[in-house]
């Protein structure tokens, strides 16, 4: 070995890159030179004082900031890979959007009971049938099959009071017109769905009697897979649009997302996602919207969620909720 | 360097999945190494912090582009090194950083006195550091503080064994000679 190859074997030993027999040549050649001898000692020296200076740590800080980032960082991309949309494709989504708008209100249209305006109006069926009215004084407990109602005329009902499901899953309805009536039936039949909706759109009047209502479909729908009849979800829609008092918007929206999530549905939510002013009933239609997206993800749903999630301006539990849909839905 | 080589192949797969759990088990697995490495290479904590950061930002976004050529350990250091170069050009001016303030957490329950001589090496350490080129500190760090074997080195910068070994050969000349015209080996000691 010559001495001009000591430093990089040296440098190799210290590396922890020297084989054997290098190391056996250096220290043979150390043994009989002076002068390579004080070189490796500096050399070592050197090495031992780069050991010396302290290694930075990860403080929990940072890395709580670092795995924060790194939601965003996922949060981001998600929100990226939902915005391919380009100029030329944009005219066409909305076009299809409008129509799908157009087909929404038509099959609700189609289900309320009638279309003149906008809030369900109570109509009795295909045939105009009479509340009936009892002997003064009697109760009347039937089926519906054997009540005939006539809601047309907007009565007005009173002391409306509602008994939960039997074991044959039929609800009762109780109220006064002229005399106590009781009707019993299972709420997805025609007729006490109609009077629901009726009694939740038209005749509640203040806050508590619709919660009573919506209450009352909440606990039979309440398996996230029924299908309610068009008229309980246009009054229920109704009601999550328009109802003044949020409390009774957020039953109608938790109702609501009972239900299996149809088109209609979706767009209500949508729609509430939106422009609700209460933070808890978007947080509803979050929920709503993200599990039946998980179902089957659609674009608006995705494009809407991504909004609230970086939309600074919103509630931070809405944003919060928003984001943790996205990453659960797979697209 | 410890190899985890299928275990990190596994956390990719994930993170390319959009897994944020992979994600944070992979920056378990390395941020205290890359930032031992972006702290030594910038000399400023803060900014190591943000480097350190902007490597596991570019591995979620990159993660798909990772070939298997070089380990992934690998990969994360050569991202590390390039973002640690590209952060130098741009700071270049102000990389001026007294050591002094460079806020390195102290440790619990460390004394007043060790804390000043564990400052006064990392100073002269630092100092001494700051006067190699990029390229050498990249090779004598990897060497040196994370024990990486040369051919490891060479994949992570993208260079051969004999340029990481004329690297490192240099950079420890240049401190010999720092350390022998100005401060003792001892006053770092």
């Amino acid at each position: 070995m010559d001495c001009r190859d000591v430093k990089t074997i040296a440098l190799d030993r210290l590396a922890g890159e020297a084989d054997e027999a290098s190391r056996r040549e250096l220290s043979a050649h150390l043994a009989g030179c002076e002068n390579c001898r004080r070189e490796m000692g500096r050399l070592e020296d050197l090495w031992t004082v780069l050991g010396t200076d302290p290694d930075a740590t990860v403080t929990p800080e940072f890395r709580e900031r670092s795995l924060e980032l790194i939601e965003e960082e996922f949060l981001r991309r998600r929100v990226r890979e939902f915005r391919p949309r380009t100029r030329s494709v944009r005219p066409f989504l909305q076009a299809a959007a409008m129509l799908a708008a157009g087909a929404v209100g038509y099959l609700i249209a189609r289900g309320l009971p009638s279309s003149s305006t906008a809030s369900p109006t109570p109509v009795a069926g295909s045939a105009p049938r009479a509340i009936a009215t009892p002997s003064a004084g009697v109760a009347r407990a039937s089926n519906t099959g054997s009540v005939v109602l006539d809601l047309a005329s907007s009565p007005r009902f009173s002391n409306v009071s509602y008994r939960p499901a039997d074991p044959d899953g039929r609800v009762g309805i109780e109220f006064d017109v002229t005399t106590r009536q009781t009707v019993v039936g299972r709420p997805e039949e025609p007729e006490v769905a109609r009077l629901l909706a009726y009694l939740l759109s038209r005749n509640a009047e203040t806050a508590g009697e619709k919660s009573r209502a919506i209450a009352l479909v909440s606990e039979h729908y309440g398996t996230g897979s029924a299908t309610a009849s068009p008229e309980i979800v246009a009054a229920l829609s109704a009601t999550l649009r328009k109802d003044p008092n949020p409390g009774v918007r957020k039953k109608a929206a938790d109702a609501l997302a009972s239900f299996a999530i149809t088109p209609e549905i979706r767009t209500v939510f949508l729609a509430a996602l939106v422009s609700d002013k209460n933070p808890a009933v978007r947080l509803v239609a979050v929920d709503a919207l993200a599990a039946a997206a998980k179902q089957s993800p659609d674009a608006a749903t995705i494009a809407s969620l991504r909004e609230k999630a970086v939309d600074p301006q919103e509630n931070g539990f809405v944003r919060a909720k928003a984001a943790s849909a996205l990453k659960a839905i797979s697209f | 360097m410890e190899s985890k080589g299928s275990d990190d192949l596994e956390l990719l797969e994930r993170i390319r999945r959009g897994d944020t759990g992979g994600a944070g088990e992979l920056f378990e697995r390395y941020a205290p190494a890359l930032l031992r490495f972006t702290d030594r290479m910038l000399s400023d904590r803060a900014s190591a912090e943000e480097v350190t950061q902007e490597v596991f930002v570019k591995v979620i976004s990159r993660a798909h582009q990772y070939d298997g050529r070089a380990g992934v350990a690998s990969w994360l250091f050569a991202i590390a090194a390039n973002a640690c170069r590209d952060r130098r050009r741009r700071d270049r001016r102000a990389m001026v950083v007294p050591l002094e303030a460079v806020a390195e957490p102290r440790a619990r329950g460390e004394g007043i006195e060790s804390t000043i001589a564990s400052r006064q090496r990392r100073q002269a350490v630092r100092q001494a550091l700051s006067e190699l080129s990029d390229e050498q500190r990249e090779a004598l760090v990897l060497a040196r503080y994370h024990g990486m074997p040369y051919a490891e080195i060479a994949d992570t910068l993208g260079i051969s064994v004999g340029a990481v070994k004329t690297r490192i050969f240099r950079a420890v000349e240049t401190l010999k000679a720092h350390f022998s015209e100005g401060e003792s080996w001892t006053a770092a000691t």
